[in-house]
């Protein structure tokens, strides 16, 4: 598990994902899920900017918004600690 | 080794008793190898007719008829059954188990549950001091003992909070006009001592605990709640891997000393993330059938502690388990309810 997040979290093939700590769960769409997977592998912020740029048809900046929204999400969901 | 377990708590309606689910757990992975005797207080119990859970089940008196008749109707029962161990799940009944338990421990009958002394620490109106005392974190709490109490206790609390009777039922109140109406249907119904307690936002959490007479955690599953019936009992929910859960857990029950099972409930304040202690049911909670999909069979855990074998800690719950409840009609012949009320007993077939 990436010690960026508070407890053990798994996430489904078809983007289920489940708070082991909190019994909370929640359904990430393909680009989430696609974050998030990077997050558990232990990538970085800029690395995985690097990927969605790769991955997805989307300029620089939309990128950069949707990824900080992204960690903004999980932050206030206790899901991880930035 | 075959043994022959007796379990009170067979009503499962809106409020459901954790008897069945004691037995269930019991039957699990394979039928139990002795008797099921089912101890029932009302011919409609509705465990009793649930084929297949109990191989008998007799009507007993119920607890405030006193100790004597309680005790004389269990010796009979043990006369026909002989019976290893007797497994409470109610409250209600837990204080004539333990003044009985010696007697009970003399005719051969063991039972697990903990003394006295340790469960009158954490009753309703003593909890807030054990708190205090052990520095457990748990939420404003003030026990009114007199009406004169109660502005000024709720001044200094402050809304929302939870005014509660020192037995049962819990009420939200945001102004003085709740305060005064349920302080008058707590008190009508249950008298005083209440208890006047802040109410945090928070998420709700249990843990179903098991520990040996050191008061040493052997067993415990903690869960979340995902689904509440309109009196607040588990309907559905999930089985968790937390440690300040476990931590918490472990903590309280080794200050108490604590023996038996029992059910921790849990508050975590959303504002500082802070765990806090808000109630210890002494027995297994009705949900406790969810413990042998997190791989805790934690009533037969009871039972080996009951007969004095030497019992390891569990590893940890296997989080990610759900349990969801399902009510269901179970039909019956006539007879079975004939020979209760006639009786007060009945024996299925199979077990003759």
């Amino acid at each position: 598990m990436s010690e960026i997040f508070k407890s053990e979290v798994t996430l489904s093939e078809n983007g289920f994902l489940f708070d082991h700590g909190s019994g909370l769960t929640y359904t990430l769409n393909t680009t989430g899920q696609f974050i998030f997977r990077q997050l558990q592998s232990g990538q970085k912020s800029k690395q995985i900017m690097e990927k969605m740029l790769d991955e997805f048809e989307v300029i620089e900046e939309t990128a950069r918004k949707d990824l900080d929204d992204f960690f903004r999400q999980l932050n206030e969901l206790g899901l991880i600690d930035l | 080794m075959s043994l022959n377990v007796a379990i009170t708590g067979l009503h499962a309606a809106d409020n459901p008793a954790p008897g069945l689910g004691v037995i269930r757990c019991l039957h699990h992975p394979k039928k139990w190898d002795g008797k099921i005797i089912g101890l029932a207080y009302d011919v409609l119990d509705t465990g009793i007719y649930d084929e297949g859970l109990l191989d008998h089940a007799y009507l007993i008196p119920y607890p405030n008829t006193g100790s004597k008749a309680f005790l004389e109707r269990l010796q009979y029962i043990h006369q026909q059954e002989q019976i290893d161990v007797i497994i409470p799940t109610l409250d209600s009944e837990l204080t004539v188990f333990q003044k009985i338990a010696p007697e009970l421990k003399s005719l051969g009958i063991a039972t697990f549950i903990p003394p006295k002394h340790i469960t009158d620490r954490i009753s309703k109106s003593q909890l807030a001091e054990f708190c205090e005392s052990e520095n457990i974190p748990y939420p404003e709490t003030i026990v009114i003992k007199d009406p004169g109490e109660l502005k000024a206790a709720v001044k200094k609390i402050g809304f929302p909070l939870m005014i509660k009777g020192v037995y049962y039922e819990a009420y939200t109140c945001k102004s003085m006009e709740d305060v005064h109406q349920y302080f008058e249907l707590l008190r009508l119904k249950w008298g005083l001592p209440m208890i006047l307690q802040k109410k945090l936002d928070s998420e709700e959490f249990d843990v179903c605990c098991v520990s040996d007479k050191n008061g040493d955690l052997l067993g415990a599953v903690p869960i979340r709640k995902t689904r509440l019936t309109d009196k607040g009992k588990a309907w559905a929910a999930v089985t968790l891997k937390n440690e300040q859960l476990m931590e918490l857990s472990r903590r309280i029950l080794k200050k108490l000393k604590w023996s038996g099972p029992c059910e921790v409930e849990i508050l975590k304040d959303k504002k500082t993330g802070e765990y806090n202690l808000i109630e210890i049911n002494p027995r297994f909670p009705a949900w406790i059938y969810l413990s042998t999909g997190a791989d805790q069979n934690l009533p037969k855990m009871v039972i080996e502690l009951a007969m004095d074998k030497t019992v390891s800690p569990m590893a940890p719950a296997k989080s990610g388990i759900c349990f969801v409840r399902h009510a269901t009609d179970l039909v019956c012949p006539m007879d079975y309810i004939e020979n209760l009320t006639m009786l007060g007993e009945l024996h299925y077939k199979s077990s003759e």
